[in-house]
Formats: structure tokens, C-alpha cells, sequence
């Protein structure tokens, strides 16, 4: 509501600015000069105060995390606004790490991610580069099929998923969770869009120099779209470590958790809903730092990719 | 017109390339999508190998059902209550920090944040902001002079809370799209309009907003269809309590198949979660080949 209201009045206050600029046509020159430079100084004030305070809302819950995660739990409780603790509880971390593997969690859920987002890759790019570069009749048919997945909500999938997993004996490993997760509709349109880019006469060139077409996309085209892997490499990783549905339905013993439902099952044991929000913060911290550090390094490749290609999922 | 003539080893070519995707494909989305209908016209329990072909019968049983009632308009008021702030906030901030200025990354890269965030996580963290006794939200409310609220023992409070939670995630990557669709619009029909003496607001109500409505119109589905499918939050936060007032169909599914094994059931409901998904999908493609233009 609050920071609505804000963005009115930065609106209007814009608006201000312009009509003095139109005045300053008509008038003489000199003092509505004067009166230009000021507004110029202040519409960026006003929008650096809102977006400062929007900013401050955005990651107050972390930094409250954060302070959290260093309290002790009387602390928390009696001065809960106070965002530096009075003394930082390390050991808070130790015991945390003590009280479950949550080493071992990301560990998992960093391989598993890994691992599914290369697949995710490797078979993405062969599909793309098959739709796009080589000829054949069904092809139009096949992203058509490929791109209607887009609409099957996970949901639909998990019971029958569920069994198949089951008769393969892969339930409760990381092998049937990578596989399950490996054929992904957003890597073939996404790459899809890329390879169409590729002037069609550079792969002409390598084929006429009697180059394989798997040497072609390894060797010509998959350099050529080094940021776009990325992209796509970031995207996937994320989605991956975070999710959270699928993997707590498969994975069943406790050293083979990711962090989210190792962080849930902690919650559930250890929190009872107040009881020790020390340590719950310091597990939450301890999933939510390892990807804001990633996104901080990778910043303007994620924002970037993100805003040109349409992701979700 | 040249004829292509397939050999063998091309289609075996052809093969190599689109089967190892066509096949987890297969195994994981497709056939499961068959089988999930199928089972959505059988009362399988899951355990036992027997199962009977009841027809429509779970389709009807679920539209006298009470939680299946509530369920739906659970989803509809959540995916509502996200997708309008959502998208009024993300346009904000794209207004805001659609030019490049000093310090404007660095606030695209704080709204965006919450994003990366694993929601498992972060549900966690909001559920100690929304706590009760030493919760944020209550102590602002009580420095402001009001009486702290109860939030997950309402079922307004708690849908709230989860609500806050999601809009929060997701304002970010609306903002970043509305960024990219606003940097599209061509200056010179700006510039035009302030030839003609148009004031900051007609120019947003008559040039900027119908330019960005295509953007509008997918980010309002596609935000909906996530909302439609958002769970994480639920069952950290709420587990769809209290009494099923944050239940929503997603919800209903997860507890009808992994918690009381009613597979027919369960698998009727996330059927009609495909139908909601697929209608809101197939709205967005159409106008999508009116509106959009690449």
C-alpha cells in the first residue's frame, strides 16, 4: 500500500518537472533555468529515496535472517527489531550444522543440479540443433510436441513419474531425480531461438569441409553461443537447487536430501514454530547464501537473460 | 525443387540427435500425462494392483465435494490477490529503473533478489516475520497502534501472509520484463507526443501502457499459471490450514495422493489443473500472435 502511494507521488512529481520545463519555452530564459536545474536535482532524489526504501523492503526478511541466524533465542524474542545482535552467536552456525548435515544437503543438491543441468544442455542443444539444422519431415511436428510439455503443470506428471521412478529401482537416488528432471521444454525453445541466429552458411562451409554434424555443433556452433549456454546453464542450476516438490516426494533417506527439504525437515524437527528461530535462521541462511552468491557474481548475465527470454520454470 | 530422399543413415542421425531428450521426455511427461488420466478415471488406491474404471465418477465427486469447492476458489482468490500487486509493482519499479543511472543495477539486482531464492528458504524466514508473538508484522502493528493479528490461525491472515510472501518472489522478473518491453517502445513516438504538449500522464495512460499491454496481458498469465502451481510456500507456511482455507488445488492433490493415497481422485484434480494451466496457456499463445511482435 505504503510504497504505492510513494510511487504516485513520484509520478506527479515528474509530472511537475516537465511542466516547468515547458514553461521555461515560453519565459525568459535566465530564472527558469535556475528552476530547471533544481527539479533536474530533485526528481532523482525523490526516486532514489523510494527506491532506496522499496530496496530496504525487499531485503529487510534477509537481513533479518541474518541477524537472526547470530542471536541467541532470548534475543530474538525480547528485541526483535534490533538488526545488530548485541553479541554475534557463531556457535549458533556450529550447532546448526551439528544438529543436521546441512553440509552434506548442499553438497547433494549442488550435484544434483549440476549434473541436471548438463544433461539439460547436452540434450537440449542436440535437439535444437537437430529442429533447426538438419532436415527432416517431422521435425515441425516434434517442437510442436516438445513445446506443448510447456503447458503440463509438474503435478499431472508426479503419480505416474512416481511409478516409473518406482519400476526402474531409481526411487530414493539422485540418478532418478537427474533423470526425471532431464528433458527440459524451456532448454529446446530457448536454444531453439538461438541456433536460428547461426548464419545457415557457416554450417554449410563445415559440412562441405566433410565435418560430422556432431562436430559441427560442438566445434562451431556451441562456441558461438557461449553467453546463451550460460544463461541457460544459470537458469536451469537455480531452478534446480531450489526445487523442492519433486525431490521431497522421491528422495526418502535423510543423507540423500537437498537443502530445501533438509531445511523443511530441520523447520519442522528443531523449530516447532518458535521455539529455536535461532538456529532455524541460521539454517535459511545457510540455503539462501550459497545462491545470492552466485547471483551476485553472475548478476547481469541472470538479470540479462532473464529480461530477453521470457523464463519461468 | 530438390526431393530429400531420407537414407537409413540419416534418420539414424536425426535419431541420435533428438533421442536423448525425446526419452526422459517420454518417460517423464508424456506417458505420465496418458497414465494420469487414465488414472483419473479409476479409484486406485496405490497400494493394491486392483483398481476399478469408475468413469467419470471422480470428476463428479469432486464437484459436490466440499474441500474440492473450497480448493478452487482458493486457488482463483490466491492467483488473483498475486498476480494484480505483482504486476502493478513490477511495472512501478520498471518505470523507476527503466533507464540506466547511477546505482540503478544495484537496485534491479536488490528487487530481483528474492527470485534466486530457494522459496523453501525464504517461506521459512517470512513465517518468523509473520509469527505471532515477536513477528515483525505484529510489532509494526503494535507500533502504530494497532492490535497484533493472529495470521496463521486466520484463514485471511494466512493467505495473506502467503500471498506477501509470493509477490514478493516474484515482483523481480515482472520488473525486469516490463524493463525490456518498455525499453522497446521507439523514443520517437515519445518525443512526438511531447511535441504535442501531452502531459507525463496522458503520455503513460495513452502511449505507454497500451504499448506494454501485450507484455501486461502475458506477464498477468504467466504469472497466474505460476500462481496456480505455487506450493512450497503453502506447506511450509500453511500446510492449507487453518481448516483448508489455504488449500488450494495443488495442495488438495499433494494431500489426496501422497498422503492419503486416493490415486483416482488425486489424479482428477491435477487434470483439471492442467486445464486451467492449458486454457490460461492457450489464451496467452493466441494473443500472444495478435499482440506480440518480436
Amino acid at each position: 500500500m505504503n510504497s504505492q502511494a510513494a510511487a504516485g507521488a513520484t509520478m506527479t512529481h515528474i509530472h511537475a518537472g516537465t511542466r516547468h520545463t515547458e514553461i521555461r519555452h515560453a519565459a525568459a530564459l535566465r530564472p527558469a533555468r535556475r528552476q530547471r536545474v533544481n527539479t533536474a536535482r530533485l526528481t532523482p532524489l525523490v526516486r532514489h529515496a523510494f527506491l532506496g526504501l522499496a530496496g530496504l523492503i525487499m531485503v529487510f526478511p534477509f537481513l533479518w535472517m541474518l541477524s537472526g541466524s547470530m542471536k541467541s533465542n532470548d534475543e530474538i524474542f525480547s528485541n526483535p527489531l534490533n538488526l545488530l545482535p548485541e553479541s554475534l552467536q557463531w556457535h549458533n552456525f556450529v550447532d546448526t550444522f551439528q544438529g543436521a548435515p546441512f553440509g552434506q544437503y548442499i553438497f547433494n543438491s549442488f550435484f544434483v543440479a549440476l549434473m541436471t543441468t548438463l544433461l539439460v544442455i547436452i540434450n537440449s542443444a542436440m535437439f535444437a540443433y537437430a529442429i533447426t539444422q538438419l532436415k527432416f519431415r517431422s521435425r515441425t511436428l516434434l517442437y510442436v510436441v516438445v513445446m506443448g510439455c510447456y503447458m503440463l503443470p509438474g503435478a499431472v506428471t508426479y503419480i505416474p513419474s512416481y511409478i516409473t521412478l518406482a519400476r526402474m529401482g531409481l526411487l530414493d537416488s539422485h540418478a532418478g531425480l537427474i533423470l526425471s528432471n532431464a528433458a527440459s521444454v524451456f532448454g529446446v525453445f530457448y536454444l531453439r531461438q538461438v541456433f536460428l541466429k547461426i548464419h545457415p552458411s557457416l554450417i554449410e562451409a563445415a559440412r562441405i569441409d566433410g565435418a560430422g554434424e556432431l562436430k559441427i555443433l560442438w566445434a562451431i556452433v556451441l562456441p558461438q553461443c557461449r553467453p546463451a549456454l550460460a544463461t541457460l546453464f544459470l537458469i536451469t542450476f537455480i531452478t534446480n537447487y531450489n526445487s523442492y516438490m519433486w525431490p521431497s516426494l522421491v528422495i526418502t533417506s535423510q543423507e540423500l536430501n537437498l537443502i530445501a527439504t533438509g531445511i523443511r525437515q530441520y523447520f519442522i524437527a528443531e523449530g516447532n514454530y518458535g521455539m529455536n528461530w535461532s538456529q532455524v535462521m541460521a539454517a535459511s541462511t545457510i540455503a539462501v547464501v550459497p545462491l545470492l552468491m552466485i547471483f551476485i557474481v553472475c548478476q547481469k548475465h541472470i538479470l540479462s537473460g532473464i529480461a530477453d527470454n521470457g523464463v519461468k520454470e | 525443387m530438390k526431393i530429400h530422399f531420407p537414407t537409413v543413415l540419416e534418420k539414424f542421425k536425426v535419431l541420435l540427435f533428438v533421442l536423448p531428450l525425446l526419452l526422459p521426455l517420454l518417460a517423464f511427461w508424456l506417458l505420465p500425462f496418458g497414465s494420469s488420466v487414465y488414472i483419473s478415471f479409476t479409484d486406485w488406491d496405490y497400494i493394491s494392483p486392483e483398481y476399478n474404471y469408475v468413469g467419470l465418477d471422480n470428476y463428479e465427486y469432486m464437484l459436490t465435494d466440499d474441500d474440492f469447492l473450497q480448493a478452487l476458489t482458493n486457488t482463483f482468490v490466491f492467483a488473483l490477490g498475486v498476480v494484480i500487486p505483482t504486476v502493478v509493482l513490477g511495472l512501478a519499479f520498471a518505470l523507476l529503473l527503466r533507464k540506466e543511472f547511477r546505482g540503478s543495477r544495484y537496485y534491479r539486482a536488490i528487487i530481483f533478489s528474492p527470485w534466486i531464492t530457494p522459496t523453501v528458504a525464504v517461506s521459512i524466514v517470512w513465517t518468523w516475520v509473520f509469527e505471532s508473538k515477536a513477528g515483525l508484522a505484529n510489532l509494526l502493528l503494535n507500533e502504530l497502534g494497532f492490535s497484533s493479528i493472529p495470521w496463521f490461525e486466520t484463514g485471511a491472515g494466512a493467505m495473506f501472509a502467503v500471498m506477501v510472501v509470493t509477490v514478493w518472489q516474484a515482483v523481480g522478473w515482472t520488473m525486469l520484463f516490463y524493463i525490456s518491453a518498455l525499453n522497446k517502445i521507439p523514443a520517437s513516438l515519445y518525443e512526438a507526443s511531447q511535441i504535442d504538449g501531452c502531459s507525463a500522464w496522458t503520455r503513460f495512460t495513452r502511449l505507454t501502457l497500451p504499448l506494454i499491454s501485450p507484455t501486461t496481458f502475458f506477464l498477468i498469465i504467466v504469472n497466474m499459471i505460476t500462481a496456480v502451481q505455487a506450493f512450497d510456500q503453502f506447506q511450509i507456511m500453511t500446510q492449507g490450514g487453518p481448516s483448508g482455507s489455504t488449500r488450494t488445488l495443488l495442495y488438495l492433490f499433494y494431500q489426496q495422493a501422497f498422503e492419503q493415497y486416493e490415486m483416482g481422485p488425486a489424479a482428477a484434480c491435477s487434470v483439471i489443473i492442467l486445464l486451467i494451466t492449458g486454457v490460461l496457456t492457450l489464451i496467452n499463445t493466441m494473443m500472444g500472435k495478435r499482440w506480440v511482435y518480436y
